[in-house]
């Protein structure tokens, strides 16, 4: 049976949907002519760099260059699934994603809702400022402190044994090392991540919360039937980029806060890669395609989550 | 309109230029990458005419080094060499130096700590700098050195030319026949052995120090209380001490042997590295151990038994330098005679055996730059050439004559003040680039002549227990020079593994049995690998 052809009316109406999106753009040209740098840069350090994908599929010779190198179709790939902590490592990553999704993902959105409801404003500034401040902290320093707090002969272990309590171990203990990663992650992260939703806050209509007063609404009451429904587009598309990473975790906080006690529970993804890449002999190849790997479950993650929150009657990333 | 077009075009204009601006700079190359050069000229005195800017990266931290002192203008001024030294620190060295090689990006020459599948991937690549093919006549001390590490000759075979110099590790002054590592020398408390009534002893099995870690426990004999630490060892002391004592093939080094019926197998499966991990558990279990032995880094087990002195037993290591140190460092933090509460000591394994590695007499390599200038090499190479010789050896480790040592009647004499070391006044000596100090360590008199004694005559115990016991861990050229993708892909940090294994919860010897397996999957291709290329 042939393929039902297009119907001229269809081909006409993509036609002039294109002719409508040249016009747009020649009639906004200027504004247009500001999109130009950040496409070159996305060109030049986003796009471009994808070419070293190849890589996955290649044996790489560093004389030879990416694009010289010899193909040798999925031989990387048989590597890397033949290695059970390659799996490991998969699983528990998106294990350790989803619980610090599920967990630490509302705190921003509950700051930024508290911080809005603050009239005072210089306490609303240095409490704002006192919660983004650990963001600009490396997670060496950080992991550094937490090292020191928690250990044996730490602040928190000392207290304990200072009230004839029996010392934990925290640093070395498979059991806490995902509250550890998880308690850290929130400290840090929820005073930055509430600035986009303070963002989308300051944009909501005013005149919608002094109709909700007409109506006798309380602040709480405001807060949830005004605030809440109008960020919620931003809440999704936050939700949907954060689950299109859940293959990339923190790096740099876990492997600086792993050990050997806790390899069984850190050894996520990124620390595998990392391992194969610099502490065993170099094979470029074979780390590209663990990275090649890893790239394509996050982007089929993100399509996922943003077909459900279509489906879920929400705003898309993609329209 | 009109002034809307000119806007456009001058902005279209001004992108245009910014992406041929960012394309000229992000495909341009360095200028100084080239490999252009002529031979190194001299002038009618011997001495060089041009002064030369030479990159080099290594190991040895210069940020006190003062490079106009006199012992660093020595050899700048000789040479007439203006350096470019790249300070690589320890813990990134491996990276730093794989990403500078893979990227084109390494200085002229450098410190590189050798790996055979990465050495052989790079010259293939050409990646290092291919010596001429006469060198060795054109430096003979260099190449007598080179052909004393055994590497050099064999990669030869292998590659077709030289590109590595290995770095030896003994050249004039062995100590022992066999060699056996300096790895596995423990430093031990005889005051405290005294007052709890431990016998002391050149060896010991793991048992016996753990019997002597529970006796300082239990008697605190230095008063430390809560703090103390009775076996101050990190995981990597836990591998020598507790597992590589009771079998050689625990580790990296020698991971995969040929075993008596001539086929390749993998030591960390066989059962008495369930004994070592069963002993360094208990040790664990009952205290004997840090708590939280894992998270230390490079020295934090040492510092516990030099520096702080709350340790009954630390990891020292076989060179007399490392016990020069440890003396210092008594002296200095802890007001201690080292002498005369410092004892050293071998560890056996639970049948009485004594285990280590064939001390393969290379460490690290040099490596160059495949882009340097022939000028820059051929200078390099005579400063290389220079240093193995007496006079320079001698000038590297014990200063300026007259001034730093002098030579009594044959006998060397340190004339530096009590308690001061080499470094402490020329601190960051970096050019002695090619011979390791631990061969001139066993003559330098700057080192107590007790501890370079005792050094020297623990390798004899080395050589004499390993001979008797016939444990030593023999060094597998078939092995070492071989290099596949499954090789690359067998290749575990193990004491991070064992150190994990005996902080798991559950049964230790399930848990054991369940890791080993784990690994096969990696583990059996590479053994199929080496039993196809080498068993009988």
């Amino acid at each position: 049976m042939k393929p039902a052809a297009a119907s001229p009316g269809q081909a006409k109406g993509e036609e002039s949907k294109f002719k409508r999106l040249f016009v747009e753009i020649w009639k906004y040209r200027m504004t247009y002519t500001l999109l130009i740098p950040g496409l070159i840069w996305l060109i030049l350090f986003a796009y471009l760099p994808m070419g070293g994908l190849s890589l996955a599929f290649k044996h790489y010779r560093a004389n030879d260059g990416i694009w010289g190198s010899q193909w040798i179709a999925l031989e990387n790939f048989k590597y890397v699934f033949r290695d059970p902590a390659f799996a490991a490592a998969v699983w528990r990553t998106l294990y350790v994603n989803i619980i610090k999704l599920f967990i630490t993902f509302p705190f921003p959105i509950l700051l930024a809702l508290l911080l809005n409801e603050l009239r005072m404003r210089r306490y609303k500034k240095v409490l704002q400022t006192a919660v983004t401040f650990p963001h600009f902290l490396s997670w060496i320093i950080v992991s550094g402190i937490i090292i020191n707090v928690l250990a044996y002969d730490g602040l928190v272990n000392s207290f304990l044994a200072l009230l004839g309590l029996p010392t934990i171990n925290f640093l070395g203990s498979e059991q806490t090392f995902y509250p550890m990663i998880i308690l850290t992650d929130i400290w840090k992260s929820t005073g930055w991540g509430a600035i986009v939703f303070l963002a989308a806050i300051s944009g909501i209509d005013q005149e919608q919360y002094e109709a909700a007063q007409i109506d006798g609404a309380t602040r709480l009451q405001q807060m949830f039937r005004v605030t809440l429904p109008n960020i919620m587009p931003t809440v999704t598309i936050m939700f949907i980029l954060s689950v299109g990473g859940l293959m990339s975790s923190g790096f740099d906080q876990i492997f600086n806060l792993a050990n050997a006690a806790t390899q069984n529970v850190s050894q996520v993804l990124d620390v595998y890669i990392y391992r194969i890449t610099f502490q065993s002999s170099t094979d470029f190849g074979f780390s590209t395609a663990v990275s090649l790997f890893r790239s394509i479950v996050n982007m089929v993650l993100l399509l996922l989550a943003d077909r459900a929150a279509k489906w879920l009657g929400g705003d898309g990333l993609f329209r | 309109m009109n002034a809307n077009k000119k806007v456009s075009v001058k902005s279209l204009l001004l992108i245009v230029l910014a992406m041929v601006m960012v394309l000229v700079t992000a495909c341009s190359k360095g200028s100084d990458s080239a490999a252009t050069g002529n031979a190194d000229e001299k002038n009618e005195d011997g001495t060089y005419k041009n002064n030369l800017t030479i990159s080099y990266a290594g190991i040895t931290d210069i940020s006190k080094a003062k490079l106009d002192d006199k012992f660093h203008k020595t050899f700048s001024d000789k040479f007439n060499i203006t350096w470019d030294y790249n300070y690589v620190d320890w813990d990134s060295w491996g990276e730093k130096l794989r990403l500078w090689i893979n990227s084109g990006d390494l200085p002229d020459f450098a410190s590189w700590n050798y790996v055979n599948g990465d050495a052989m991937n790079y010259i293939d690549q050409g990646l290092f700098y291919k010596f001429p093919d006469d060198w060795k006549e054109r430096w003979p001390n260099a190449a007598k050195a080179y052909a004393s590490t055994g590497l050099g000759d064999r990669l030869e075979e292998k590659v077709g030319g030289t590109y590595v110099l290995p770095r030896p590790v003994y050249f004039q002054n062995k100590p022992a026949d066999p060699l056996l590592n300096q790895i596995g020398v423990i430093a031990i408390r005889k005051d405290w052995a005294k007052e709890v009534g431990f016998e002391l002893k050149d060896a010991y099995t793991v048992s016996e120090l753990m019997e002597y870690a529970e006796l300082v426990k239990e008697k605190d004999p230095g008063k430390v209380g809560s703090k103390l630490i009775p076996m101050s060892f990190n995981a990597g002391d836990i591998l020598t001490g507790f597992v590589m004592a009771n079998n050689a093939h625990a580790r990296v080094e020698s991971a995969f042997y040929k075993g008596e019926d001539g086929k390749y197998k993998w030591g960390p499966a066989d059962e008495s590295t369930l004994t070592g991990l069963k002993l360094a558990q208990q040790a664990y279990k009952e205290g004997l151990l840090d708590p939280e032995f894992y998270t230390w880094k490079n020295n934090e087990g040492g510092d516990a038994f030099k520096v702080t002195g709350i340790s009954a037993i630390g990891g020292l290591g076989g060179l007399a330098s490392y016990r020069q140190d440890m003396d210092t460092a008594m002296k200095k933090n802890l007001n201690l005679n080292s002498s005369d509460v410092v004892h050293e000591a071998l560890i056996l394994g639970e049948d009485g055996k004594y285990r280590n590695l064939e001390q393969v007499n290379f460490w690290s390599s040099i490596v160059f730059s495949p882009n340097i200038s022939d000028e820059k090499f051929e200078r390099v190479m005579d400063m290389i050439d220079y240093s193995v010789t007496d006079e320079a050896q001698k000038f590297l480790n014990l200063g300026i004559e007259g001034e730093d040592w002098k030579d009594e009647n044959g006998e060397l004499v340190s004339l530096l003040p009590e308690g001061t070391t080499l470094e402490d006044k020329y601190p960051g000596r970096f050019e002695g680039l090619y011979v390791l100090g631990d061969d001139f360590s066993v003559i330098n008199p700057a080192i107590k002549k007790e501890f370079r004694d005792r050094s020297v005559e623990l390798y004899k115990e080395k050589a004499t227990l390993s001979t008797e016991g016939n444990e030593m861990a023999a060094y597998d050229w078939d092995f070492q020079l071989y290099s596949s993708k499954a090789k690359d892909q067998a290749n575990f940090t193990y004491e991070t593994e064992y150190a994990n294994l005996i902080l798991q919860k559950g049964d230790l010897e399930t848990n054991w049995k369940n890791w080993v397996a784990s690994k096969q999957s990696i583990v059996q291709p590479l053994i199929d690998e080496l039993n196809s290329e080498f068993a009988k």
